[in-house]
């Protein structure tokens, strides 16, 4: 129940959040691609709240979709289930931790 | 609707049949498009990381340049449209709203979808042509 709550709360958080996103980095700013051109962007802190919400909803919806699908067909039994849930949160904690660390850079970038 | 109705109209209205059927076929191939379209973009965003002066980083962007990466690119696009308008429907759904007008509702959020996806096909066309994005300049935002 809780599950299916959190993967329609962070469907919305993410059409909104993903829709600023590509509006931002695909048509209003579409160009050459690079550390510095992205730095600067991401320097914004509005811009570094957004990634850091859509890496969050992104991570979750991403692998609890993940879990539904594996549940459905090979982790149908109660016990495969818990084991599996527990190996995604263990998946998605790291990437959560790895993905801000990979935006680092770019928060502490100095424009110019 | 209570719960009751709610799942017996949704059985009543072919929810899960032919259409709907094939949404729902869609959405988890889409969706597990996603999931690996997530981590690949983790991993490639957190190249900054390495490399002096985001050297690497910037080799990847460069690399991701090539015709293959461009096809899949607006692959991925038409994944992540289908994907967020056919979630719409289905929150929808659950919602309980319009399960008896289910198909005229999936066929309006592709609709969406192929009016988003011209938008976007014509900003990354003309980026590719002009090598300036139609509408960068004009707001003053260019990268």
């Amino acid at each position: 129940m809780w599950a299916w709550l959190f993967q329609r709360i962070t469907a919305v958080l993410l059409i909104v959040c993903l829709a600023i996103h590509l509006i931002f980095t695909h048509i209003l700013s579409i160009g050459d691609l690079s550390y510095d051109t992205v730095g600067e962007r991401v320097a914004h802190g509005a811009f570094t709240a957004l990634d850091i919400i859509l890496l969050t909803a992104g991570i979750y919806h991403a692998l609890n979709g993940l879990r539904m699908v594996l549940m459905d067909y090979w982790f149908t039994s109660r016990k495969r289930a818990l084991a599996l849930t527990i190996v995604l949160w263990a998946v998605g904690i790291a990437f959560l931790v790895y993905g801000i660390w990979g935006l680092w850079p770019y928060i502490g970038y100095k424009v110019g | 609707m209570s719960a009751k109705p709610r799942e017996t109209a949704n059985v009543g209205a072919g929810l899960w049949k032919a259409t709907g059927m094939w949404a729902w076929l869609l959405f988890r191939i889409s969706g597990l498009i996603l999931v690996f379209y997530l981590g690949a973009h983790i991993i490639i965003i957190s190249t900054g990381q390495f490399g002096a002066g985001g050297s690497t980083f910037n080799n990847v962007m460069d690399f991701l340049e090539h015709p293959v990466a461009i096809v899949l690119d607006i692959a991925l696009v038409v994944a992540v449209l289908y994907h967020a308008l056919n979630g719409v429907r289905v929150i929808l759904m659950d919602l309980g709203v319009g399960i008896k007008r289910h198909k005229v509702i999936f066929w309006s959020a592709m609709a969406v979808v192929v009016i988003c996806f011209v938008i976007f096909a014509y900003v990354a066309f003309s980026y590719l042509a002009n090598d300036v994005g139609p509408w960068s300049q004009a707001l003053g935002v260019a990268s």
